[in-house]
């Protein structure tokens, strides 16, 4: 069987997007830690905090999976971007409609129906690009599942949320207004971010770790019981069952739980014995992902859910989320970098490795200081700890700093 | 020297930048014919099929080659089955992975 080669996508197209994610990271992070008091009292429904949020979410974690996307897709299932202009396009639109709705939700969260409109078409625009692309694909596997359903996910929270806006301004389907809220939540966070990262896992572990010879077959029961998990959750919702609600999250669980175990057989089949250190940051996201789910569903079995979410949510998207797409990007923009400055000089000069492109050490004291910010940030929020919280979230934002300069000096190699 | 020598020798310039360890003492060679004289055809693979570095380290072999005075034409073909295994490398690859 021959393979097919130049799949590679137009090396600006994914930066733009990486790029672009950095600065939204410290502009959220530096959000939240000016509006420290709002968030240790719980009070998140506040402009500036919803604008944190959506440019953490949107800005930094989306804008980060896209560009990961353009780059990883035409490699992991081998078929090029359908249409890279269109990428770039896309782009621009996304990145404006991004800051336009942070910045309308910062000053007047009234008008930001337009720019919210502006960063969907944008999101839709990728999620037409990425459909296009994948239906290339000559054969579909376990990790086409994964990304797929990441990706009608990300549709569907998507039109959930449009919904939501709908069902605001004319009082439609009001009675189901907080099922169709808690959907819009589970599908742009467990059902877009964790299968999605399941997924590129099933990639991006076995090729860092060089392992070999394990079996693929439990991927597909992950994706049976996680998806099963995210089909009782909504379920529970429109019923408003708590205790089909607390069974989702069991059943989550048990598939993140599954998950992790699969993991554990791939790393133990490595050829790669020391592993870089960036690299076992991302892997560290695992049990830290595996710790919240279990938190969540154990708040759920004693009945604290509710005043456990803000700070599970909180911990699930930096802890599992953003330390998983750290420790990847420390290992995804060299390659980037390397390819664009150095794959035509491949045999023909003496050119740096991968490892001289990025100081792989630095990551163990940015990333343990992220980790140690995080958590210091979720204590604070259950202790309502104002000084605890400042200290945190300035450790945060300080490593976050040094993240997108130690990302951003590849670019000088 | 024979062709075949030459070729693998030659080969060792190119490295998988990732790993730092050259193809040939990766074992990602498969194959090398001479069909015509001054062609040469190598079959090799990667360590995995959704490598981001698929086609600089293919250019870098096909390169290599047509370095060399004795070949004009050069193809590459690159190939996923069967698919590459640990047991293909060389014992100094293997030391260098294996720590």
């Amino acid at each position: 069987m021959f393979a097919k080669t130049k799949n590679e996508t137009n090396i600006k197209l994914p930066f733009l997007f990486i790029l672009f994610s950095l600065l939204c990271l410290i502009g959220a992070m530096a959000l939240i830690l000016f509006k420290g008091d709002s968030i240790i009292s719980s009070q998140f429904r506040v402009p500036a905090i919803w604008s944190a949020a959506h440019l953490f979410i949107l800005g930094w974690a989306l804008m980060t999976a896209m560009g990961a996307m353009y780059q990883l897709v035409p490699v992991v299932f081998l078929t090029p971007i359908w249409n890279e202009r269109f990428g770039f396009i896309q782009f621009t639109v996304t990145a404006f409609g991004i800051l336009y709705f942070a910045h309308s939700l910062f000053h007047n969260p009234e008008s930001a129906l337009l720019p919210g409109l502006i960063t969907l078409t944008g999101i839709l625009m990728f999620l037409l690009q990425m459909f296009m692309t994948l239906r290339q694909q000559a054969k579909p596997n376990v990790l086409t599942l994964f990304v797929g359903t990441a990706l009608i996910s990300l549709l569907t929270a998507i039109l959930l949320g449009i919904l939501m806006v709908f069902s605001m301004k004319t009082g439609f389907i009001s009675d189901y207004y907080q099922a169709v809220f808690k959907s819009h939540i589970l599908f742009g966070t467990a059902g877009w971010f964790t299968l999605l990262i399941f997924g590129f896992s099933y990639k991006m572990v076995p090729m860092f770790s060089l392992s070999h010879g394990y079996s693929m077959k439990p991927a597909k029961y992950v994706f049976t019981v996680y998806a099963s998990g995210l089909a009782a959750a909504v379920l529970s919702f429109f019923t408003e069952k708590n205790s089909l609600f607390t069974i989702a999250l069991m059943i989550l669980a048990g598939g993140f739980a599954f998950f992790t175990w699969h993991m554990l057989q791939i790393l133990q089949r490595r050829v790669k014995k020391k592993l870089d250190y960036s690299f076992r940051f991302a892997l560290l996201a695992i049990p830290a992902g595996l710790a919240i789910h279990l938190g969540a569903f154990i708040c759920s079995l004693t009945g604290s859910f509710e005043s456990a979410i803000g700070y599970l949510a909180f911990a699930y998207l930096l802890l599992w989320v953003a330390l998983s797409i750290m420790g990847y990007l420390f290992k995804i923009v060299p390659f980037l970098w390397w390819t664009w400055r150095y794959s035509k000089e491949i045999s023909k000069h003496s050119v740096p490795s991968l490892k001289d492109m990025m100081n792989d050490k630095a990551s163990i004291p940015v990333l343990s200081a992220f980790i140690l910010g995080i958590l210091s940030v979720t204590v604070s929020i259950a202790y309502e700890h104002l000084a605890l919280f400042l200290s945190g979230q300035i450790l945060t934002l300080g490593a976050s700093i040094v993240f997108c300069y130690l990302i951003i000096s590849v670019l000088k190699k | 020297m024979n062709p075949e020598e030459l070729v693998l020798s030659n080969l060792k310039r190119v490295m998988d930048p990732e790993l730092n360890i050259n193809v040939v003492d990766l074992g990602l060679i498969y194959n090398i014919d001479f069909p015509d004289d001054g062609k040469a055809v190598i079959t090799m693979t990667l360590t995995t099929p959704g490598c981001p570095l698929h086609d600089s380290i293919v250019s870098g072999v096909k390169y290599c080659i047509e370095d060399l005075k004795q070949f004009s034409a050069v193809e590459v073909n690159l190939v996923w089955e069967p698919a590459w295994t640990p047991a293909r490398m060389t014992s100094e690859a293997n030391q260098l992975l294996r720590g």
